[in-house]
């Protein structure tokens, strides 16, 4: 599933033929026998769901506990309108909207500590405490198991007369507009720079960070809008039952928003909403007419089960599936596969050496190690490692398998923590920071086995590493373009020259050949214009035409910024590299020119047990 | 209120809760460290054990065919849904699978309403174990005794079946690495069908056993399944060990809680799952790494 | 009226002229009141729109799922049974609501049911759906108090009438009292008062009293009031209240605490199928017999589900039983014509779901009009209507009906003349004395449009 983020026609399109269904609905749907209240229910759920889909579709964040948060924002909002007598209705909404989102500040801090099933777990453990809490403690607040009642709803005074939303039909046109805007709100977000990234931590959180940015903050960031949208629609939820439910707090709505979104399609913001109507459809019409009484729910767990087996994304997205296979088929879209636009032909130029980290005017040693030691329990992966390199070498490292390369690579990047030792990067203790905060200093790597964000298409990919160079580890954006970014495009045209995947921008990376991936992993390594680039096997895995031309693309990039290269293909290593150091069993064994290299006989022993029968 | 007698009455009583966590946890544990899928169908199948049992019970009268037939049909459950439906999840993202067996628990749940009703079912056990044993400090109804010894039994099998079988050492090698047991040429596909039907059936057991105190509603196995949870991640995921000294802290945590303030006592449950989450995510005692 | 105090001269003409608008005015008034019937009242809530046709609708939303499904189909049954009496005029019906004939106003009465699970959030969605779509003219439904609460704001602001089924809870009539809700049945604090003084006798004074309450409106308000009165005016002491979730399964850690508590009487207000489990596992934990056994809020198929040797000597206070049938004619006929439909005799649910229908129906045959305000003030009259358990009315500055509460005690096995002989009656306590002032709990009705 590949979202395209550069096509300027697409949101107002969206935008556009959202407002008119949302206008034509009240005139439509009586006609199919939709109830009035069903309909502004879906309303409230779609906009739950947005904000859910936000945090689980685009981030991967699959969290059981969004009542929390529903809950919080309606019980505030109904709280000042009821009990404490509060006069406006959209403003006590926009109150319980923000205490949600605080709240959801809170509760990030804690759940996103951890990741995957911990993180849903915690999510779980979350939900049932705030619907105790919610009962209990602060009962007087919340009326306990009663809940809240005689929640008003909004009237808007226009100067010449009074719009009174009441209930049904006069009702919907508030929930639409709330739902409007919140859609627009959020196509902005996933347009943004931090919708790229969201996704990019959704396909790789690693290499996400790697690439220089803040994850957990984006991930917070994910996590409270996803809160404040939570919060709106519990407070839409009062308001449209005149009644503030403890209901919201249970598992079961969380549970409830969960399904909705994986039946209605995960990441296309629209899921929720047709899930919604799926659902809440479902439940009328097999009660009613058909009678199947509580067997409703059966017939939907089924029809969930089933989608999420074969549809995995979900109606709407097989939906899009289907419309793409007849659009295919009639070569309506064939253009559209290719690209959308020519892009002018550039001489491949070398991209700029990294303005921002500036390696110019340094001297001495770009990177420096003392003494750098790791052990893994009782193994010494790398022993008291004296290592340096400068400005504009390109150094390789060899060893046999067990030497401790990757190790070293490692705590280079700050990947992983040292067990004694120095590491100095432009003469600053780099010891102990993060891989983001390095990357940021202008040290990165491309990885051994490839990292990269299988479902986004090619140009997204560097994008993403692009982003974090041009805007730094973190940074709010969410209503900018990412066509306002000034580079961005040029930066990403020009990483692509480069690695020679100009013509593959809008190919999704599952599509690619082998070659192609690793050269865009070394893209992903070069779009954060690096000083101090670093390569584990680059050639690993490639066939003897792929070697030369990455060898060739190894040494053009080489040209402006220093390169610390492993690899085991010892002809080509030699052939680009101007120093040697070697590794074994966790210690330098040599170091020295190419040649000299090649010759010792310390180095023979170590890989082949000595020359010609003799022990050296 | 904390009185010495009633000190130790509850932690008695904790002791009868956490066995039977105990065992629906061991399940949950060594489904998710051998294929690393969190079953959230594990409580569904808990309640579905009791309804088996049930049926078993209604059409024969005896207690202990019920029992068999609880577990079985679990066992043959655990395999069924392993074969056809969480097999072609291993490669799918972890979201999926979470998706999946939360539909499953739903269907399960829902299947059940259908065919039982919601109306509580109750079984009566066994005549020679209702009624009551004084214990000294308080009185206690000698089944719930009973279940004490019966779980520690099924317990204790289960060990003996990982510790002592060939097929237990594979099925905890699988848990440290399985696709190392893979490239050793074991049968790596049929090993996650066993484990999956024993984790079932261990779940399932645990519902027939249980249904005597407390009665069957489509419902019963929610509450399970978030207390299962806390006490899997409180011993350490894919530790059956783990799970047993989870089960009994979990246990007791409730029940001592209770002693002060019985409204507080799953609210604790939670927050000592958040805590230990949050400082020592691998448990007390599971493997580092499991993250 | 005003005396008259004019001359004799002028008097005669001043008769004259005054019988003679009388009589005009008397001659006019059939064709007023029929024009009135006819002219519109301005459009409120479901009316006219639910009267338009010939038949109305209520919207019924009752548990038939989870912890009160089994009462909540028996108070169904009460309901249908009523339906079916107003549209055939019963001899049943006629009597409480002397102006039936055939379904009310002429027009017949329907139902639309609903499963709320005993949720307020359910319960209010389904009625939005009946209200929108069936156009109902009255609600009713509740079982749980906390549904009887949302169903009161809901009926005040969408100005359809709502009359609640079970629900105990004082604040249904209390601090969340509404113009557009009624309540027939006992509630907190008169079962409190009426069985104060019966514990008081049979037990003595300074008692130890533990007490398991369902952490819900309900459950705490009943537990208040009982508590209350037992401190106030005997002298006992609560050693401990053990708050337990709705629908909660498993009662050991309440039951260790009480066992170790010193309690001597237990005094159990769970509901439904929570108060079977707790009631069964106290005796397993030997609670029961040690200490006595007190359901301060009776709970139909309490006995029937945790057997005659459970509660034999139990003292409940509750809203009827069927052996009044020997001392009210009318409680009579209604269990005769129960158990004729549908083989069982009436529990207390059944009981409260007619009356309350039967209450309803008289309110609008006296008001001659659906239109929502007058049959509130037909209800606010406070006519004396017949009943189950003798005269009753509606009390106006809290819209309860002012009705007695029956006290029971559980039969000893062998004391049953039939399987369902489970309680004999041993008061029958006025209602009056035993409620509150009418603004005590803080009940403000609101406005009648």
């Amino acid at each position: 599933m590949s979202d395209r983020i550069d096509s300027p026609r697409r949101p107002l399109l969206v935008t556009a033929l959202t407002a008119a269904a949302l206008i034509a609905a009240p005139f439509v749907l009586p006609w199919l026998g939709a109830a009035p209240n069903t309909v502004n229910r879906i309303l409230v759920w779609g906009l739950f769901g947005i904000g859910f889909d936000i945090l689980f579709g685009y981030t991967g964040l699959l969290s059981f506990g969004q009542s929390a948060l529903y809950g919080t924002g309606g019980f505030v909002a109904a709280y000042l309108l009821t009990r404490a007598g509060f006069p406006h209705v959209v403003m006590a909404l926009l109150i319980g909207m923000v205490a949600a989102a605080a709240v959801g500040y809170l509760v990030g801090l804690v759940a996103l500590r951890r990741t995957g099933i911990y993180f849903a777990m915690i999510t779980v453990a979350i939900a049932e405490v705030f619907y105790f809490v919610e009962f209990n403690p602060l009962s007087e607040w919340t009326g306990g198991e009663n809940g809240l009642p005689g929640v008003p709803t909004p009237s808007l005074n226009l100067g010449f007369t009074t719009l009174h939303f009441t209930s049904g039909w006069a009702l919907y046109p508030f929930l639409a507009f709330c739902y409007f805007v919140g859609i627009v709100v959020a196509l902005r977000i996933v347009r943004s720079p931090v919708g790229v990234v969201l996704r990019g931590i959704r396909e790789n959180p690693l290499r996400t960070a790697a690439v220089g940015h803040n994850v957990h903050g984006y991930k917070l960031a994910a996590f409270v809008i996803a809160a404040a949208y939570a919060g709106l629609a519990g407070g839409l939820l009062g308001v449209l039952q005149a009644f503030m439910p403890p209901e919201a707090f249970t598992f079961e709505t969380s549970g409830q928003l969960v399904i909705q979104t994986a039946i209605g399609g995960r990441g296309m913001l629209f899921g929720p909403l047709a899930g919604a109507a799926l659902w809440l459809f479902l439940q009328d019409f097999l009660q009613g007419p058909l009678g199947l009484g509580a067997t409703w729910k059966l017939v939907l767990g089924l029809v969930f089960v089933v989608l999420v087996c074969f549809l995995r994304d979900g109606i709407i997205g097989g939906m899009r599936d289907a419309w793409r296979l007849v659009a295919r088929r009639t070569g309506k879209t064939a253009a559209a596969v290719a690209g959308p636009a020519k892009r002018p032909t550039r001489p491949a130029a070398a991209p700029a050496d990294g303005r921002a980290h500036a390696g110019n005017g340094f001297t001495g040693p770009i990177m420096q190690t003392v003494s750098l030691t790791k052990h893994y329990g009782g193994v010494a992966a790398n022993e008291a490692i004296d290592f340096s390199v400068h400005a504009g070498e390109v150094r390789g490292i060899i060893g046999p398998n067990g030497a401790g390369k990757t190790t070293f690579f490692k705590m280079l990047t700050c990947e992983v923590p040292p067990s004694a030792g120095t590491i100095l990067f432009k003469g600053r203790d780099i010891t102990g920071m993060g891989v983001t905060e390095v990357c940021q200093l202008g040290l990165t790597k491309s990885y051994q086995v490839n990292q990269l964000f299988n479902r986004l298409t090619v140009r997204e990919n560097v994008t993403i590493a692009a982003l974090a160079a041009l805007r730094g580890k973190f940074r709010l954006d969410l209503m900018r373009r990412l066509a306002d970014i000034p580079g961005l495009d040029e930066r990403v045209g020009d990483t692509l020259e480069l690695i020679g995947l100009a013509g593959r921008g809008e190919a999704p990376v599952a599509q690619l050949a082998y070659g192609e991936k690793r050269r865009l992993e070394i893209g992903l390594a070069l779009a954060s214009s690096p000083s101090l680039l670093l390569l584990d096997e680059p050639l690993a895995g490639m066939s003897p035409t792929e070697r030369a031309e990455t060898v060739r693309l190894l040494k053009s990039i080489g040209q402006d910024r220093t390169m610390i290269v492993i690899d085991h293909d010892m002809d080509s290593l030699f052939e680009l590299a101007e120093r040697i150091t070697v590794l074994q069993e966790g210690r330098v064994l040599a170091e020295g020119r190419p040649a000299d290299i090649k010759a010792d006989p310390k180095v023979q022993e170590a890989y082949l047990g000595g020359l010609n029968g003799k022990p050296a | 209120m904390i009185t010495w007698p009633n000190f130790v009455s509850q932690l008695f009583n904790g002791l009868a809760l956490g066995a039977l966590l105990a065992l629906i946890a061991s399940g949950l544990t060594i489904i998710y460290g051998t294929l690393g899928v969190l079953n959230l169908a594990h409580g569904a199948m808990f309640m579905l054990g009791g309804y088996a049992g049930f049926a078993a019970y209604q059409a024969t009268g005896s207690f202990i065919v019920a029992v068999l037939a609880g577990t079985l049909a679990l066992l043959i459950l655990g395999v069924l849904m392993e074969r056809v439906i969480v097999r072609h999840f291993y490669a799918r993202p972890h979201e999926d699978q979470l998706l999946v067996t939360f539909g499953l628990a739903i269907v399960f749940v829902e299947a059940v309403r259908w065919l039982f009703s919601s109306d509580s079912k109750t079984i009566t056990p066994p005549g020679a174990l209702a009624g009551i044993t004084p214990l000294g400090f308080m009185l206690y109804p000698t089944y719930r005794l009973a279940v004490v010894g019966i779980v520690a039994v099924a317990l204790l099998v289960l060990f003996l079946v990982l510790y002592r079988t060939r097929l237990g050492m594979i099925v905890r090698a699988g848990i440290e690495d399985a696709v190392m047991v893979d490239c050793l040429g074991i049968n790596v596909d049929r090993v996650f069908m066993v484990v999956f039907g024993i984790g079932a059936m261990a779940a399932g057991f645990a519902g027939i056993v249980n249904a005597p105190i407390v009665s069957l509603t489509p419902e019963v196995g929610e509450a399970i399944l978030v207390q299962t949870f806390v006490v899997v991640v409180i011993g350490g995921v894919g530790s059956f060990p783990g799970a047993v000294l989870g089960g009994l802290i979990a246990g007791e945590i409730i029940s001592l809680t209770s002693m002060v303030n019985p409204g507080y006592a799953y609210v604790m449950l939670f927050a000592a799952m958040t805590l230990v989450l949050v400082m020592r995510p691998r448990g007390l005692l599971g493997a580092l790494g499991r993250e | 009226m005003r005396d008259q105090t004019s001359a004799p001269r002028r008097d005669g003409r001043r008769q004259f002229v005054r019988n003679g608008l009388l009589l005009a005015g008397g001659l006019a008034l059939p064709g007023l009141t029929r024009r009135a019937a006819a002219e519109d009242h301005p459009p409120i809530g479901t009316y006219p729109a639910g009267v338009q046709g010939s038949s109305v609708t209520i919207g019924i939303g009752v548990p038939r799922t989870g912890t009160y499904a089994e009462q909540g189909e028996d108070e169904l049954k009460g309901w249908q049974l009523a339906v079916e009496h107003i549209n055939g005029g019963h001899p049943l019906m006629r009597e409480i609501s002397p102006k039936t004939k055939k379904g009310v106003l002429g027009k017949e009465v329907k139902v639309v049911v609903a499963d709320s699970a005993a949720k307020p959030n359910d319960a209010v969605q389904a009625q939005q759906r009946f209200i929108t779509e069936n156009k109902v003219i009255l609600m009713t439904g509740s079982t749980s108090s906390a549904v009887a609460v949302a169903m009161n704001k809901l009926a005040q602001r969408e100005k359809v009438l709502y009359v609640t089924g079970i629900s105990g809870s004082n604040d249904t009539t209390g601090k969340d009292c509404v113009r557009y809700g009624f309540r027939q049945n006992f509630y907190g604090e008169t079962a409190a008062n009426a069985i104060g003084p019966v514990l008081l006798k049979a037990y003595g004074k300074n008692k130890k009293a533990a007490f398991m309450t369902p952490d819900y409106t309900y459950g705490h308000t009943v537990t208040k009031s009982t508590s209350e009165y037992l401190t106030q005016h005997g002298g006992w002491t609560m050693v401990t209240n053990q708050v337990s979730p709705l629908g909660a399964t498993d009662y050991s850690s309440y039951l260790t605490n009480i066992a170790n508590s010193g309690a001597e009487v237990l005094l159990n207000v769970n509901w439904g199928r929570d108060a079977v489990l707790s009631t069964q596992q106290a005796k397993q934990f030997g609670v029961i017999p040690k200490m006595k056994l007190v359901i301060p809020y009776q709970i139909p198929f309490l006995a029937k589900n945790i057997g005659a040797e459970l509660s034999e000597g139990v003292y409940a206070a509750t809203d009827f039983w069927w052996t009044l049938q020997d001392k009210y004619p009318l409680a009579k006929m209604f269990v005769e014509t129960f158990e004729k439909k549908y083989g069982y005799k009436p529990e207390w649910g059944a009981e409260n779901a007619y009356m309350s229908f039967a209450m309803w129906a008289e309110a609008v045959e006296n008001a001659g009009t659906f239109y929502p305000p007058d049959v509130i003030k037909s209800f606010e009259a406070g006519r004396k209507l017949n009943s189950m358990v003798g005269e009753v009315y509606i009390r106006k500055e809290d819209h309860q009906l002012v009705r007695p509460v029956v006290i029971v005690r559980g039969k000893a096995p062998k004391q049953m003349r039939n399987k369902e002989d489970f309680w004999e009656v041993t008061e029958v306590v006025p209602g009056g004395p035993l409620m509150q002032k009418p603004d005590a709990f803080g009940c403000k009705l609101g406005d009648y449009t």
